[in-house]
């Protein structure tokens, strides 16, 4: 049976009615898409949110490159108005960018550059003292001139012998954080002391370590004796092995970056492997979290404030140095980022801030907790790279 | 009339070449000069630093075999994994595909427009949201455990059946939509010429459809299928300890143990054993057509 393809004139008049209508929809239809999409950029451009990239230049100086400081930090390591307030005392200008997400990823990306005596776009770097220890070695940070900063005599006594920068001539620290464990109490049902309650079999499938070999590691080497200040190949080869035979029991559900604080605050895991810093906010989301300094000690990591040799104007570097180791100021960083000031006896200062801050062990720990710590030595290539590998091992599946 | 004619055919010789050079130089660079270097790199010696690494070209095959012996519980993890996600996608694609293309009518462009719709949220919102519905005090988790059907640990986040899962979902609209357009362009006629026949339903779906709908599952699996091998994204969120997949074990050789060579090695295997699983699979499908 033939059938009729002719179409029906009015039906063809219909369509392409129709058409040019929908031609017309679609074209506003792409007008309003991408103005949906531009639209956040433009609202960020237009907004000044203070710390996060921008330029506050000023109108009295020259803006000439050395009164302007372009400085690298992680996300959420500084507080409001910090950047504004060190402009109106010295005169520089702060391009504050939040790039420093990763330190491996940090130095993939900017490697290169630096051997090649490139400028990376940063005067002022905070990287972990792992990192720093790795760019000291490699000859690619300024060394400071310490009379630009003399608020530096406010440092911790135990920070200014820095394993990885001995005498500070390179790095200065920023924070530290401790590595410690965080528990939901109404979860475990008791109290979390050591390192040894990590494979409590009641816990099993419900444990979460750090896949970062430091940070994983160091308590787990502490607990059997070894010490991460003089790390040996067997060491870490026993702590290593330790980890893989508790994964093969099924005892560790993952190996976690920066992403446990899901998983712990719904209940998923129930002991985890924490920085101390995270620990307030935890707190907050889940109440029946504690965080523990293991008895048999911990590693601390020190995030450290370092000028590359690329830089452009190291007096501005400098002079924030010493303006974030002025007490008042380093008071407000610390109630606002909640990691362990690297300065003494902030108590006081704190006091003015909070004063329950001044006396929350997290954010002010006693000397007794301070004596538990501990810092890796700085470790050569081979080491870091014989290390990394035995852990992502066992980490890796 | 000649001359034209004659200057026409002059043109033409040398007019489709500048067409493409543009694409052509475009992936010269971009495409085929990394993947060149790559493969050196491959097959190279470190013999600089370990952070500032020179590369000697050495023929060095033992990165190939040493990589393999090492890793070859999450390379054939990965594929086990890509290959139950493509299956379980295309078991759900194809019902939904058919029914979209023979019997929505009106609402054909409101489903298409449905399948498509999660895409409008980015990869990782969608992996993590995962992460919520399948929480271990969740309704889908509590629902499982009430049936009897929880994997053995308990629970279904960190355990393999949410990665598959994840894979599942991620790549789902890849399937169907080649699927939709293969099943869209056969012509009813067929089916009708089939029924005249005295053919049953279900031989005319044998018989006719579901060879000429090929081209699109033929497309649909390979959309789905090698993405789904590379895939660390889902392993990271919603995997455990004993679900890691070969992405992230080049991700990790890459960044953190900074082996280049290894994870270049690995990343040519994995290309490899894929090119090789597609060929055989084109062969198997009768069909090199892709629509």
């Amino acid at each position: 049976m033939a059938r009729n393809t002719e179409p029906n004139p009015a039906l063809a008049q219909r369509i392409e009615a129709q058409r040019r209508s929908r031609r017309q929809f679609i074209g506003r239809g792409a007008l309003v898409a991408g103005g949906l999409v531009f639209a956040p950029s433009v609202l960020a451009a237009c907004s000044s949110d203070g710390e996060t990239s921008t330029d506050t230049s000023t109108g009295g100086t020259t803006g000439t490159s050395s009164d302007s400081l372009r400085i690298s930090n992680w996300p959420l390591y500084i507080s409001d108005g910090f950047n504004t307030a060190f402009q109106a005392a010295t005169g520089i200008s702060v391009d504050y960018q939040e790039n420093f997400q990763d330190n491996e990823s940090w130095f993939a990306a900017n490697k290169d550059a630096l051997n090649a005596d490139q400028d990376i776009g940063a005067d002022l770097i905070v990287p972990t003292d792992s990192l720093s220890a790795r760019l000291i070695a490699l000859g690619w940070l300024a060394e400071l001139n310490p009379d630009n900063i003399p608020n530096m005599a406010n440092i911790r006594p135990d920070l200014k012998l820095l394993p990885a920068d001995p005498g500070n001539k390179h790095v200065l620290p920023y924070m530290a954080g401790i590595v410690g464990i965080a528990y939901n109490k109404a979860e475990t049902g008791r109290e979390i002391t050591s390192v040894d309650d990590l494979w409590d079999p009641a816990f099993t499938g419900r444990v979460s370590l750090f896949s970062d070999m430091r940070d994983g590691l160091g308590m787990i080497m502490l607990s059997q004796g070894n010490d991460p200040a003089e790390p040996t190949e067997e060491a870490v080869r026993q702590a290593a092995d330790l980890v893989a035979s508790e994964n093969a029991n099924g005892q560790i559900r993952k190996f976690t970056g920066n992403d446990y604080q899901d998983d712990l605050t719904s209940g998923n895991i129930i002991v985890a492997q924490v920085y101390s810093g995270d620990v307030a906010q935890l707190q907050e989301e889940n109440p029946d979290l504690e965080f523990v300094v293991p008895t048999g000690g911990a590693t601390q990591f020190v995030d450290t404030m370092a000028i590359p040799y690329t830089t452009k104007n190291q007096a501005g570097a400098e002079a924030w140095m010493n303006f974030v180791y002025d007490k008042a100021n380093y008071a407000k960083l610390i109630a606002s980022v909640q990691y362990i000031p690297v300065l003494a006896d902030m108590t006081e200062a704190l006091a003015v801030e909070d004063p329950e801050l001044a006396y929350n062990p997290l954010v002010n720990p006693p000397q007794a907790t301070i004596d538990l710590l501990t810092s890796w030595a700085p470790l050569t290539d081979e080491q870091e790279q014989t290390f990394a590998s035995i852990y992502t091992d066992v980490t890796g599946g | 009339m000649a001359g034209i004619a004659a200057s026409g055919r002059k043109q033409a010789k040398w007019v489709p070449y500048a067409m493409i050079a543009p694409g052509m130089i475009y992936l010269g660079i971009f495409f085929v000069y990394p993947i060149i270097t790559l493969f050196m790199e491959s097959l190279s010696t470190n013999t600089g630093s370990v952070f500032l690494p020179e590369f000697t070209f050495s023929w060095e095959w033992a990165n190939y075999t040493n990589a393999f012996s090492e890793y070859q519980e999450q390379i054939i993890r990965s594929f086990w994994y890509a290959f139950a996600a493509t299956v379980l996608a295309l078991a759900m694609a194809y019902p939904l595909a058919y029914y979209i293309a023979f019997r929505a009518g009106r609402s054909k462009n409101l489903m298409l427009g449905l399948v498509i719709l999660p895409f409008f949220v980015t990869f990782l919102v969608r992996t993590i949201a995962w992460k919520t519905i399948l929480a271990d005090d969740g309704w889908v988790v509590s629902l499982l455990g009430a049936i009897g059907v929880l994997p053995s640990e308990g629970r279904l986040l960190s355990t393999s059946w949410a990665v598959i899962g994840g894979l599942t979902y991620n790549f789902l609209p890849f399937m169907v939509l080649p699927i939709y357009v293969s099943l869209e362009k056969i012509d009813p006629r067929l089916l009708e010429a089939s029924k005249d026949l005295y053919a049953k339903p279900a031989k005319g779906f044998r018989k006719v459809i579901l060879p000429l709908s090929m081209p699109g599952v033929l497309a649909g699996s390979l959309l789905t299928f090698i993405p789904a091998s590379g895939d660390f994204i889902n392993a990271e969120y919603l995997g455990g300890t004993q679900t890691t997949m070969v992405g992230t074990v080049i991700q990790k050789q890459f960044l953190v143990v900074k082996d280049y060579s290894t994870a270049a090695a690995l990343s040519f295997m994995l290309m490899a054993i894929i090119l090789v699983a597609v060929l055989a699979y084109t062969r198997a499908l009768g069909t090199e057509d892709l629509v």
